[in-house]
């Protein structure tokens, strides 16, 4: 039975498609990671057990809990953070619908919101308002109620299926 | 709340995991979705000085179906169990029950081995193991045994796993039952169930219920199946009476947990309407209603 | 005064979602800090305790660490809070940074490990070994109250830390002379924020200048400068405040916490950055709660359900450390609980208890249980009366002829319309039409309930109401507009949003008081080296105060610019003269029509050919504004639900929720929306499924977010909303506030809705929150039979 070392590993980790190496232990998270070690700070830490979603990132292009990764995990595997979804002056589809619908306040569960969705609306392009309420129970948002995300989401699979303008 | 310091490692071959684990003992705990063992590292409510990926070990992560058995490799993810063509066709009512584990983003990483090593009383999974009688194949140091779910899961989050073992599959015997039902309740959409209520039936010719399973999860320390329930509906008719009197002597025949938050009596109750719910979309599922 | 504006009321989108949605925002812990050092607290594991010995020598020793620091350590680098606010029945209070003797509830920080990164600081943390003698703990008003009670806080001589009476006119003789009188109870449970963005600061020390730079997410920057410096022993002057993005607060941000003043001490003991995120469980068990109270309500009716007389007693459960006044949030309570109704008879006793849980403080809608106390008292009496709730309602509730208005506690309610919304919301919902299907459902064992609440939300507090209170402090707010050399627009104000989107309302206020776009208006908050000194952002004051002051300080702008154009145009003066989008424009016949002068030129100018300028006009275009609005603006509401409850699990659905809302003049009505869907939101997600919960030894229960739920989309309605706008006559361009009324009306309304639903097997909601396993109680108190129910 031998201690745990505590000393940096050395990775080499893909992320948003760039090749970043870094130095942490095995037992950082990759939401610290993404956040201190390779200054991507659009990812957020609301809760560190799971439950709040602000950390959602995709693992080879399926959203998961960057809370619940070790980066050491990611070596070999494509990350994708809410940097590569869109720019301040393109927003996606669903970034635009987002601030066309009023679908957020402090702003802070939705990195998440829009990664999670980033995936799902590719592999669902039709979805109820009800499976979209289903999928966004894995994102806690205090600001909203919401009920704009909701609207936010249906727009952007409208016009993603090239149904609305 | 970050995690303890570990030493990690991540073995090509289940072999090789089977070595890690071996040589680290009880020190060394298996990684695989990290949806339930993440937070509890994360709170250092577990604190393994060796932490063993599983993932890659893309051979666990499968789906089998022959003409008895539903074989599900324990790395397979709740996303494509609730997904798969071969598991609607076979075992609905296990695709049903994987499609209402947490929420769609936890589904694409957790695993039916964590989700029964984890043994969380409420859990889907092992519900649905342990009321269809499945059984779990497990391999360690002297190679692999197999074992029934309901005897590997023996109290809240205590299972029959020793140092070194890794659940490698789970085997779901088929077939089952065309009638089926998964009916849970939780407080809030996505959360562990407070009472859930697995369902499994046939009606023969004459419309009289055969082969039923009828296990229960948020119960007891473990999920339950009711045999004794089961023997009480087999042969008759699911009618109101049948299924009023089967509701009424499950709820008799647990003993739930007494908590000032969920009191047994609530329980109980919700055990009752549960399994009148599950016999009611069963039957309506089939009648189309 | 409402018509003709054209920037106020535009539904100008969001100026910060561009950022925000692109995860460019930049919140506390995005801001770089290259060595800042982590620290981790050790924090209490029991309720109540004497700290014996704290022994850090263990953790002192690992890699990384830095220091350990206790409240004996902090003793000398900080001074104590004090509060001792002049007020009858209040006893004064004294707090140390961090405990020393003991600790007063489960996750009391009584330790503060620093290393160089949080990993290690929380390695280190777990081997601070603290020696506890454990005492018993006071977990409930009850045991706060009780004769033998431990003391909470050994200075004071018991645990009613506040406790203040009222009696205007005669309530005794109401009752004497009443056709009935009708109790009624409520008890609100323990709420805490959860901003989804925890606490956090990051102080930077600079040792040459001797000043500390503080990096937190505030909604009060000013008032929390002032306090930093006077706690660190420093000046005004050595302090900056600055306040990045801000992943919510609801309250929650507005104390100076004993965690951010430790890292502020430490950082300049230690000469380096210091930096805490607290982490999620830290937040639910030891930043803030809220909202417990325990009322009673008496009233004195008429048979037409005319109140006569309302008698009120409210107990709170403070917690264990007072961070504001013990009167502060009961008193608001009292203070405008008949509300929308005509009482003058009317008595209050408020007493406030220190227990062993975390410390109080506001929470959006400190006054939230009011209008379920006021409303579920109306309810009591229909249902005691045998009466239509609504027909109570309407016999009671103010209309235009009653106003202005002024309560039996003094304060004066003017350009409010509760009858108003009461009848549109009527009308809306249909109540007529509801009870068909009501009784239709009943028949096949489904049970539907109507709730309405209707709400007169306290929104902005002027000083006049501070003064009247006995709390020393002001109500006023500030503002600075600059026009820059290119005509550009500047401006600042001391409040600080946590997620409203103040940048698109504000800069129309400022846009609309000018004469140009919004667009072209920046307005800048959070630096208290760059903002004026305001008092920051609580309750709904930001539109009032924080609006209402850059638009009055907007149309001095505005004056000096038409004073130069007029000049520039060789015109007497500028009476004549307007802008518009930054274009000067000149009434010519009847007509508004551009004379081909912009803002620009102006600016040029007044910057860069000042000599020109018209005498007793000085360079530049720099221009400031304080403000201070009535003692209390008011915007009121009804709001009406329809639910279905499960007898079988005791689970309730909401079929439809609607709301009507005057809030006045509105500045953004997308923002305006916005801010009533989350409130409603919150309110539902507080009575339906929130609970801060403590074990009868004081062990806290709810650490994570999967205990204290946090509602998700599924548990929530859609919410309809009708508007009604009434300006204030005394607030600039008419602006009331708003953003808390819905927490309150939600709260109320639902519990109206269950208790209207399952009055048939009597049953009314006395307590919240409404789990199921508690209407599956009370259902079965209320009726043993229904044990046996027959399944559907
Ligand atoms: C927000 C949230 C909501 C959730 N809601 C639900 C829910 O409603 N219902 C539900 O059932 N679950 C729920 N979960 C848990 C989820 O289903 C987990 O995925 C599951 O319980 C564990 O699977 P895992 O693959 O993530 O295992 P891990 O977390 O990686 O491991 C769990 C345990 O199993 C052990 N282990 C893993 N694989 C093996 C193996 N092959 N052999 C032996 N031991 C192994 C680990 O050592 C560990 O002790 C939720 C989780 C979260 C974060
Ligand atoms: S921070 Fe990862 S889910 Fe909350
Ligand atoms: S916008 Fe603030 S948490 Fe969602």
């Amino acid at each position: 039975m031998s201690a745990p070392t505590q000393d940096p590993l050395t990775l080499s980790l893909s992320v948003n498609g760039e090749t970043h190496e870094v130095r942490v232990p095995a037992r950082k998270l990759l939401s610290d990671v993404l956040r201190d070690d390779i200054g991507l700070t659009g990812t957020h830490v609301g809760c560190e057990h799971g439950v709040c979603g602000a950390c959602t990132i995709l693992i080879d292009g399926r959203p998961a809990r960057a809370c619940l990764t070790f980066a050491v995990q990611m070596e070999g595997h494509e990350v994708t953070t809410i940097e590569a979804v869109g720019r301040p002056d393109t927003l996606s589809a669903l970034q635009q619908a987002l601030h066309e619908e009023h679908g957020l306040q402090c702003g802070f569960c939705t990195p998440g919101i829009v990664v999670t969705f980033e995936h799902y609306l590719r592999e669902n392009t039709n979805p109820t308002a009800e499976d979209v309420r289903d999928v966004l129970s894995g994102n806690l948002c205090r600001c909203t109620g919401y009920q704009n995300i909701v609207v936010a989401v249906l727009k952007a699979a409208a016009r993603m299926r090239g149904e609305l303008a | 709340m970050k995690p303890a310091p570990f030493t990690y490692h991540r073995p090509a071959s289940l072999a090789e995991a089977l070595t890690l684990l071996l040589r680290h003992g009880p020190a060394a705990k298996p990684l695989a979705g990290g949806q339930s063992l993440g937070p509890m590292l994360n709170m250092r409510l577990a604190r393994p000085a060796h932490l063993v990926d599983l993932n890659d070990l893309i051979e666990l992560d499968s789906l089998r179906v022959t003409e008895d058995t539903l074989e599900v490799g324990a790395l397979t993810r709740h996303h494509r169990l609730a997904n798969a063509p071969e598991v609607q066709r076979s075992l609905p009512l296990l695709g049903a029950a994987a499609a209402s584990i947490g929420h769609y983003t936890i589904r694409q990483r957790g695993t039916i081995g964590g989700s029964l090593a984890h043994a969380d009383p409420a859990a889907q999974l092992p519900l649905i193991a342990v009321t269809l009688g499945a059984t779990l194949v497990i391999s360690g140091p002297d190679g692999s045994r197999e074992i029934a779910a309901a005897d590997f899961l023996q109290s809240i989050m205590t299972v029959d796993l020793r140092d070194g073992e890794l659940i490698t599959a789970v085997r779901f015997p088929l077939p089952v039952g065309d009638l089926w039902a998964y009916e849970a309740f939780s407080r809030r959409h996505g959360d562990f169930a407070l009472v859930s209520v697995a369902l499994s039936f046939s009606r023969d010719a004459e419309g009289k219920i055969v082969a039923l399973r009828l296990g229960l999860g948020g119960v007891d320390t473990v999920p339950l199946r009711l045999p004794e329930i089961e023997a009480r509906g087999q042969g008759r008719l699911a009618d109101e009476n049948t299924i009023r009197d089967l509701a009424i002597a499950t709820a008799t025949a647990i003993a739930p947990e007494d908590s000032e938050q969920v009191p047994a009596v609530y329980r109980r109750e919700l055990a009752e309407t549960l399994v009148v719910r599950a016999f009611k979309a069963a039957v309506n599922r089939e009648e189309g209603a | 005064m409402s018509d003709g504006f054209t920037e106020i009321g535009r539904a100008l989108p969001r100026k910060e979602d561009r950022r925000l949605v692109t995860g460019r925002g930049r919140y506390l812990d995005d801001l770089a800090s290259p060595g800042a050092l982590h620290v981790s607290f050790v924090r209490s594991p029991h309720a109540h305790a004497r700290i014996l010995e704290i022994d850090s020598a263990e953790a002192a020793e690992m890699p990384g660490v830095v220091g350990v620091f206790t409240g004996r350590d902090l003793d000398h680098m900080t001074t104590r809070l004090r509060l001792a606010p002049p007020i009858e029945g209040l006893q004064p209070t004294e707090l140390t940074t961090l405990p020393i003797n003991k600790v007063r509830f489960h996750g009391d920080p009584v330790a503060c490990v620093v290393a160089t990164d949080r990993y290690l600081a929380e390695d280190a943390a777990e081997c601070v070994t603290v020696e506890y003698e454990q005492l018993r703990a006071v977990t409930s008003i009850a045991e706060a109250f009780a004769p033998d009670a431990a003391l909470v806080d050994d200075s004071l001589s018991s645990n009613l830390v506040s406790h203040q009476t009222l009696s205007v006119g005669d309530p005794a003789a109401r009752r004497a002379e009443a056709h009935r009188v009708v109790e009624a109870r409520f008890a609100l449970h323990r709420h805490t924020h959860v901003p989804l963005e925890t606490r956090g600061c990051l102080a930077d020390w600079d040792d040459g200048r001797a000043h500390l730079n503080m990096h937190i997410g505030n909604q009060v920057p000013h008032p929390l400068r002032s306090q930093l410096a006077s706690r660190l022993g420093l000046s005004e002057s050595q302090v900056t405040v600055m306040s990045p993005d801000v992943g919510g607060a609801f309250g929650q941000k507005i104390a100076l916490y004993r965690e951010e003043l430790t890292v502020a001490a430490l950082s300049r003991h230690l000469c380096r950055p210091v930096r805490w995120r607290e982490d999620r469980m830290e937040n639910l068990m030891s930043a803030a709660h809220a909202r417990e109270y325990e009322c009673r309500t008496r009233t004195s009716v008429s048979e037409t359900g005319r109140i006569l007389g309302l008698e009120l007693e409210i107990d709170e459960d403070f917690g264990g450390y007072c961070f504001y006044p013990a009167n502060y949030m009961a008193r608001v309570i009292a203070l405008i609980m008949t509300g929308p109704y005509r009482i003058q008879d009317y008595a209050y006793e408020v007493r406030v208890a220190l227990t062993n849980k975390c410390g109080a403080g506001p929470m959006r809608a400190p006054m939230a249980i009011t209008s379920w106390v006021m409303e579920g008292t109306i309810d009591a009496i229909a249902r005691d009366l045998e009466l239509d709730p609504v027909e109570v309602r309407r016999v009671n509730a103010l209309g235009p002829e009653d106003l202005p208005y002024k309560m039996p506690t003094g304060e004066i309610l003017e350009d409010v319309t509760p009858r108003e919304t009461l009848e549109m919301a009527v009308a809306a919902i249909d109540v007529a039409a509801f009870r068909e299907r009501q009784t239709q459902a009943r028949s096949e064992g489904r049970y539907l309930g109507l709730g309405l609440c209707t709400v007169i939300e306290s929104t902005t507090y002027g000083s006049e109401f501070y003064k009247s209170a006995g709390i020393p402090g002001s109500g006023h707010e500030s503002a600075w507009v600059r026009i820059e050399p290119s005509g550009v627009v500047n401006a600042s104000v001391g409040l600080m949003g946590t997620g409203q989107g103040y940048e698109s309302p504000l800069s129309q206020a400022v846009a609309e008081g000018l004469g140009v776009r919004s667009e072209d208006v920046t307005v800048h908050m959070g630096n208290t080296d760059i903002a004026p000194y305001g008092m920051g952002s609580r309750g709904g004051r930001g539109a009032t105060a924080g609006g209402g002051t850059l638009y009055l300080c907007a149309l001095k702008a505005r004056e000096r610019v038409l004073a130069i154009a007029a000049s520039m145009l060789d015109l007497n003066d500028a009476g004549g003269l307007r802008m518009r989008a930054g274009q000067i424009e000149r009434m010519i016949g009847d007509d508004w029509q551009k004379v081909g002068l912009a803002l620009t030129d102006v600016a040029r100018r007044a910057y860069l050919d000042p000599l020109v300028l018209p005498e007793g006009i000085p360079p530049g275009l720099d221009f400031s504004q304080s403000y201070d609005p009535p003692a209390m603006t008011y915007s009121n509401s009804t709001h009406a639900c329809e639910v279905e409850v499960d007898l079988q699990t005791g689970a309730i659905s909401i079929d439809r929720y609607l709301v009507a809302e005057d809030s006045g003049t509105i500045l953004n009505p997308i923002v305006v929306s916005g801010q009533q869907q989350g409130a409603i939101a919150m309110g539902l997600s507080g009575a339906l499924l929130e609970q801060v919960v403590y074990d009868s030894s004081g062990q806290n229960l709810s650490a994570t977010l999967a205990d204290y739920l946090v509602a998700s989309p599924n548990e929530l309605p859609e919410f309809e909303i009708l508007h009604h706008h009434t300006p204030n006559r005394r607030t600039p361009a008419g602006i009331k506030g708003m953003a808390e009324g819905g927490v309150m009306g939600a709260i109320g309304v639902i519990a109206n809705a269950v208790s209207d639903a399952l009055a048939p097997r009597g049953v009314t909601i006395k307590r919240l929150p409404l789990t199921p396993q508690s209407i599956r109680a009370l259902l079965r108190e209320a009726a043993p039979s229904s044990m046996k129910r027959t399944q559907s």
